[in-house]
């Protein structure tokens, strides 16, 4: 892509106008090319005054206690991925950041089941281009659910056949990069359907990664690991 | 046009880029200052896109966590603080705004009436400061041209939101839109 089609998409992306695979490569090219970070920056910057011209209005009274509480135990995202928190900051972060997604309407004690709404805006990240895929196999070896991963970090769950989940039993979604620290959970779904899964903010998914589903009580694993039969598990593979 | 810019508002500046530096320490004061100085203005800016006082809040609420979480990115370096949190927010309110439009929501508000509310794009250009390239430039474009620069911006309206609004065809907005973009890179160098 020449130089002025870069800028033309630092400026579309900053005016706020792209979409589909425009979107997608915006996103990642400002992370990859810092030439292209400091074209939306000048875009930016030449907008910047635009923002000035909104009208301030007071936030209500309740809007900061929402924040301190979504912020309480998120520790502040370590940019080095060799650093690794203790376990139990990674869940905290994990589930804060995923609670982050649902926005603050949504917060309730049915939040805590994580990866249950904001569907809606996951439909859109259907048209993206998985960068890598994982298909889960059943114990007698039948696929029975794929995980996209996508290239903006986002990834989702589609499960390919029906699960039978009994009452009082919740389907729990686990990733294993790392044998040492073990598997850590995504969040739990009352039944196979096809939700969106928030893996930003854990170590890039790695080939070979796992993802697995196991059969967990309500409200999720008691003790943090798998403790239920696995319906499916796979690893992930780079789509080509 | 740049360099005075910049030294009118250093104070400021250095302040939300020093409470950034804090918050990627873990300083959770430092997210209150970002909030107490910047709180309202974000409420307004999300306001224009969202049009709905709850989805707004939605928004600056998202942005907050965000900017918590994100802070150790901000790079000073790279670029101004205001703009930085503000380019954390527009993405907000935008995916909001493209991924979870509720169009019973989007239908109550209009026959709410509040569509009026929404400040035309030229009130919105002559509010821009007639000392600053911006405005200058921008009124340079055709009036229709600057309009589609400015309710994209400033509104989030796509492409073909553009096209309806303004009652052109899409393929014409994509070019006024191309062509605005470099002339008003070349009016601003």
């Amino acid at each position: 892509m020449r130089r002025e089609d870069h800028d033309r998409l630092a400026a579309e992306h900053v005016l706020g106008l792209l979409d589909g695979e425009e979107a997608v490569q915006a996103e990642r090219l400002i992370e990859s090319d810092r030439a292209f970070a400091a074209q939306v920056e000048g875009w930016r910057a030449r907008f910047a005054e635009l923002d000035e011209t909104a009208r301030p209005e007071s936030p209500s009274v309740a809007l900061w206690d929402k924040i301190a509480t979504s912020t309480a135990d998120a520790p502040v995202r370590l940019p080095s991925r060799a650093a690794t928190p203790a376990r139990e900051s990674w869940f905290a972060r994990l589930w804060n950041d995923l609670g982050f997604w649902r926005g603050a309407g949504l917060a309730s004690a049915a939040a805590a089941l994580l990866l249950t709404v904001g569907l809606g805006y996951f439909m859109q990240a259907a048209a993206r281009k998985p960068v890598m895929v994982a298909v889960m196999l059943t114990d007698a070896n039948e696929p029975a659910g794929i995980v996209n991963i996508l290239a903006d970090g986002r990834a989702e769950l589609l499960p390919l056949r029906g699960i039978e989940v009994p009452a009082g039993r919740v389907l729990e979604i686990w990733t294993l990069w790392d044998r040492a620290r073990g598997p850590v959970s995504l969040g739990t779904l009352a039944s196979a359907r096809t939700v969106p899964l928030r893996l930003d903010h854990l170590p890039r998914t790695s080939p070979d990664q796992l993802f697995e589903i196991t059969l967990e009580p309500a409200g999720g694993s008691p003790t943090g690991r798998p403790t239920g039969p696995i319906l499916m598990k796979g690893t992930a593979s780079t789509a080509l | 046009m740049s360099g005075s810019v910049a030294a009118a508002m250093p104070t400021d500046a250095q302040a939300l880029g020093e409470a950034l530096r804090r918050c990627a320490g873990g300083d959770r004061a430092a997210l209150r200052v970002i909030y107490d100085r910047e709180a309202a203005a974000m409420i307004g800016i999300a306001m224009r896109i969202l049009r709905r006082r709850d989805l707004a809040e939605e928004a600056v609420h998202d942005a907050f966590v965000r900017i918590w979480q994100k802070a150790s990115s901000f790079d000073a370096e790279r670029g101004e603080a205001r703009s930085w949190l503000y380019a954390v927010l527009r993405h907000r309110a935008l995916n909001i705004l493209r991924g979870e439009k509720r169009t019973d929501q989007v239908e109550d508000f209009d026959a709410l009436g509040l569509e009026s509310e929404v400040e035309s794009p030229e009130a919105c250009v002559a509010r821009l400061s007639d000392a600053k390239a911006l405005r200058a430039c921008l009124e340079r474009l055709e009036p229709a041209r600057r309009n589609a620069i400015v309710l994209a911006y400033v509104q989030g309206l796509t492409h073909g939101e553009l096209a309806g609004r303004l009652g052109v065809p899409l393929g014409t907005i994509k070019s006024w839109i191309r062509r605005s973009l470099a002339s008003l890179k070349e009016c601003m160098a």
